[in-house]
């Protein structure tokens, strides 16, 4: 009798779905606060979020970013304010993927988004660059740099009401 | 011995001296840091920002008999002050009892903060004062959490107004504690910041034209307590955490300053460490916590895209071919010994003691021993070797009963912070005598001023004793004589040397701290030079006798000497070290040699105080350049000389053994520090600025002859011949600090500054040849290319003399006092 009710599980299990994914044709859906890939935000007008305080740098456990910083002026626009990132980078294979750049952005600029596919075959290319990390420009919004009237970005960090 | 008073911080007794200022005294001797913005221990307190308010009371006396009352305990009453007080407004006195750390106090201060912040703005994540902010860490530390002002409220200003082309001040970041305004007027004596409207709406500007005018500008971005003031040139370089600090030392000027290069990785420049900014380093006896503007932001020349980065050889088709160090060495030793010992060497300033100990070795080997310094313009190192100004001098602690006598030298040009200390001096009430020949900026601060005929300097100062500022020199307790060589020839300055040292030995102000020679030398190692043996006399019997083979180091040779090409065109071979690739090396070269400049090696320059200081390597090498030294000792041991030297400090060793001047110098002594008051480049940022502390050594200084008790005999001072000018104008060179040498031109920033090539002409002289101001004129001297200078009339030049200042184009100025003819040039 025993041996009935095994095979009845073992056939009962041939008939149902696979649990299995057929990776990478088909991708699970991820957790909304999966940390992938960073991703460095653009505003709607296209200007970057990033200002390159560096500030993720200082907060990065495993040392994996690097920000140099250069000044905006009104006909070369990157951000708003004076500042901007001129370069970008980080280094994945030294990134832990803990999320404290993103906590420690004062514009929300780097976010770890859910791109998950890393994999080099030299070391040179496990850091990514600007360039590979910024979002594309947003629909009506233009690229970096831009050419803007004078006075309208002067603020670098958005304004924050008084604490409700 | 200074008198002491005994006060009390929060309940411990100390006794400090008395006349302090309590927040100094509180700092140095209880290590309570009492918090401040306005208040700045270089300048006189102003009690503006309320920082710094502390319980204060005095101990209870009785007024008959004057006995200390007691309370019920048995403890001395204190009267307790119904108020906060300021502490930076306070002096300590006898029986004064303060509370730092009480609830009202640390209220006080976060009231005071909230206050600060109500219309500051929120930028810290792009501020360059981020991370070294007093503002930022006083918040942290005593501020309130929140804010209880309205955000609306707060105010809107520009962010980006440029005071001149240096500094940029952000309107909102400012607090008004006008520590810059008070350091330009105070300290620096240009007053070129003011306050301007009143309350909410008040601005700092700038009231100069040009904007900032003044060569100490940078200074107010280290003492400014927030980041409202921020420099063009290290304008978002880097965050305060991320950089790397070396210690240095200024190698543009003799005063030596000590630096610290503030180093960080950079993308553009490769990858490789690069100076991100100069910054001030601690020493109070040489530079306090200041630097001038071109320390500050001259260090772009060390990876400027002249520089020479491989070495060269010159094939018979006359261009220069890139070979290895191997080849090119061979080279320059086959030339070399084809020569034996018809060789001699021309060492420019800027080479350090080690580069100059390994020059000079390798001419010894080969049975040499021209040794010239270069510019050959200053003689007088000797004079101060042997009545120099004393060991232990510190030009920041003169004051009232001493005297101060400055010839012959435009020191805002050739020394900035000697002018700026000697200015302080002036200021405590030391006596300021100024003499040149034309009025420099070092009149505005002299008590009395003496102009004397071109070329006279000798006769004015041999005249001084008839004059009625004889007695304010002689009977001052120290007295400082600084003496430079302009409008004189090298003998000229030899005499000017020899007759200042002889005043000195006349009144006794010799081998004593704080008095006695100092000699306005070209270039950071001039001392150097003189220890080791180059001197400018040998120079002069180069140009006179031109060897088979010169070797020039780190020496601009057709920039600074226009009749250079016509003597060295009698050199056979010239082997030359340098940084840069343009100039020299281009042009007449046979063997060109890459060398580190002074960020990229360790190394030792002797400043003009006799100062023996130690700089570190910042940055990676350009090129394939080596190190001087080592670059000579590899050529010595292809000549046979023995195995080439592995380090700096190893050369070091080697002079301290040969040289007597450097007896008991090592690398190890320089780097000696101790504590210096004020105690700045602590955490305590807002104390004294961002000046750094000295963690590199403070250096050791030469005794000069007189220090040791050797009895120094009298010099020679037969004055010299005033020039014949046979219907000829005298021209006299004089220095800007800002010019167009190789070493300064890179620095892009400061270069709206530099003027342009210019000339000052006497206005009877300019009547005479029909010149008017602003015109083009033509400057003819013999075996020398014309200059063709705009020409300046607005009195800067006595009759009968042209001031023309060096480095202002590429076409050389004469090197020395000469005569030439003025002609007004077509267009």
């Amino acid at each position: 009798m025993n041996v009935i009710r095994g095979f009845a599980t073992t056939f009962k299990h041939l008939l149902e779905e696979p649990v299995t994914y057929q990776y990478p044709e088909q991708i699970r859906p991820f957790a909304e606060r999966y940390k992938g890939r960073h991703e460095l935000k653009r505003y709607d007008n296209g200007l970057e979020k990033c200002i390159g305080c560096s500030l993720c740098a200082a907060a990065c456990p495993a040392d994996a970013i690097w920000v140099e910083a250069a000044e905006n002026t009104d006909e070369a626009r990157y951000s708003p304010g004076e500042r901007y990132a001129k370069t970008y980078e980080i280094n994945m294979l030294r990134c832990i993927f803990c999320g404290y750049c993103e906590d420690a952005c004062p514009t929300e600029a780097i976010v770890l988004g859910h791109e998950h596919r890393l994999s080099f075959t030299n070391r040179k290319d496990a850091i990514f660059t600007k360039d590979m990390l910024i979002d594309p420009v947003p629909e009506g919004g233009q690229a970096t740099p831009q050419k803007v009237e004078p006075g309208v970005f002067t603020r670098a960090i958005p304004d924050m009401e008084d604490p409700k | 011995m200074t008198n002491t008073v005994r006060i009390i911080i929060n309940d411990q007794t100390y006794d400090v001296p008395a006349g302090m200022n309590l927040v100094d005294a509180a700092k140095w001797y209880a290590n309570d840091d009492i918090p401040v913005f306005c208040y700045h221990p270089k300048m006189e307190p102003v009690g503006m920002c309320r920082m710094c308010l502390v319980e204060m009371g005095t101990i209870e006396k009785d007024r008959a008999t004057g006995q200390v009352v007691l309370d019920e305990n048995g403890q001395s009453k204190v009267r307790w002050m119904p108020k906060l007080q300021t502490a930076c407004t306070t002096t300590v006195s006898d029986g004064l009892v303060i509370r730092t750390q009480t609830q009202q106090v640390q209220d006080a201060r976060q009231n005071v903060v909230e206050f600060l912040l109500t219309s500051h703005p929120l930028d810290c994540p792009i501020c360059d004062k981020g991370g070294e902010c007093p503002l930022q860490n006083l918040t942290m530390e005593h501020g309130p959490g929140v804010s209880r002002m309205a955000f609306s409220d707060k105010m809107r200003l520009d962010k980006h107004v440029p005071l001149g082309d240096l500094i940029f001040l952000d309107e909102e970041r400012c607090i008004q504690c006008a520590r810059c305004v008070r350091f330009q007027d105070e300290v620096v004596g240009d007053d070129v910041l003011a306050f301007h409207e009143r309350g909410r709406s008040l601005q700092i500007i700038t009231n100069s034209e040009p904007g900032f005018d003044t060569y100490f500008s940078g200074n107010t971005t280290d003492i400014c307590p927030v980041g409202a003031l921020t420099t063009a040139d290290f304008r978002f370089g880097a965050r305060p955490w991320e950089l790397t600090e070396v210690p240095s030392i200024c190698p543009h000027c003799p005063v030596g300053c000590n630096i610290s290069l503030s180093t960080r990785l950079d993308r553009d420049f490769g990858g490789k460490t690069l100076i991100k900014r100069v910054m001030p380093r601690q020493n109070e006896q040489v530079n306090e916590i200041w630097i001038c503007d071109k320390g500050r932001f001259g260090h772009h020349f060390s990876r400027s895209e002249d520089r020479l980065e491989d070495p060269l050889v010159r094939e018979r088709s006359g261009r220069l071919f890139a070979k290895s160090w191997t080849d090119a060495l061979a080279a320059a030793a086959e030339a070399l010994k084809a020569a034996g010992s018809d060789v001699a060497a021309i060492a420019g300033s800027g080479m350090s003691n080690e580069d100059l100990w390994a020059l000079r070795q390798l001419l010894a080997g080969l049975g040499s021993r021209r040794l010239g310094a270069w510019p050959p313009t200053h003689a007088g190192a000797e004079v101060v070797a042997q009545v120099g100004v004393g060991q232990g001098t510190n030009l920041g602690q003169l004051g009232r009963g001493d005297a101060v006598l400055v010839i012959a030298s435009d020191l805002e040009e050739e020394a900035p912070i000697w002018r700026l200390r000697l200015k302080q001096a002036a200021d405590r009430g030391a006596f300021l005598l100024v003499m040149n020949a034309r009025p420099t900026r070092m009149d505005d601060f002299a008590a009395q001023t003496i102009h004397y005929e071109t070329g006279e300097a000798v006769q004015a100062l041999l005249a001084l004793k008839d004059s009625d500022a004889w007695k304010q020199l002689a009977e001052a307790h120290n007295l400082v004589i600084v003496a430079g060589a302009e409008g004189l020839s090298l003998d000229g300055s030899r005499a000017l040397a020899g007759a200042a040292a002889n005043i000195l030995l006349e009144t006794e102000h010799v081998g004593k701290p704080n008095s006695g020679l100092l000699a306005v030398l070209p270039g950071a190692n001039a001392m150097g030079l003189h220890y080791l043996g180059f001197t400018p006399a040998a120079t002069l019997d180069i140009m006179q006798n031109p060897p088979k083979v010169l070797i020039v180091t780190q020496a601009d040779l057709l920039l600074d000497d226009p009749t250079a090409a016509h003597w060295l065109a009698k050199v056979e071979t010239i082997i030359s070290l340098d940084l840069f690739a343009s100039g020299l090396t281009q042009q007449l070269a046979a063997v060109a040699l890459p060398i580190q400049s002074f960020a990229e090696r360790d190394g030792s320059y002797v400043n003009g105080e006799r100062r023996v200081q130690r700089f570190y390597t910042a940055q990676g090498p350009m090129g394939q350049a080596l190190p001087a030294w080592q670059a000579l000792s590899r050529l010595g041991e292809q000549l046979g000389q023995g195995t080439a030297k592995l380090s700096a400090a190893a050369v070091m060793v080697e002079i301290a053994q040969n040289v007597p001047a450097f007896a008991g110098v090592s690398f190890k002594e320089l780097a000696k520090v101790e504590r210096q008051y004020p105690d700045v480049g602590g955490k305590d940022l807002y104390y004294g600025g961002t000046a750094y502390r000295n963690r590199g050594g403070l250096g050791i200084q030469i005794p000069t002859a007189a220090d040791q008790g050797q009895t120094v005999a009298r010099f020679e001072a037969a004055a010299d011949e005033p020039p014949k000018t046979r219907g000829k104008l005298v021209i006299v060179p004089s220095v800007r600090l800002y010019n167009r040498e190789r070493t300064f031109r890179p620095s892009a920033l400061v270069h709206a500054r530099v003027p342009e090539a210019y000339a000052e002409i006497n206005s009877a002289d300019a009547k005479k040849l029909g010149i008017q101001d602003g015109d083009t004129v033509e400057i003819a001297i013999q075996n020398a290319p014309a200059l063709r200078v705009r020409a300046h009339v607005n009195g800067g030049a006595p009759k009968g003399t042209v001031i023309v200042p060096r480095h202002l184009s590429d076409t050389a100025a004469p090197l020395a006092v000469t005569v030439g003819e003025v002609s007004k040039a077509e267009g």
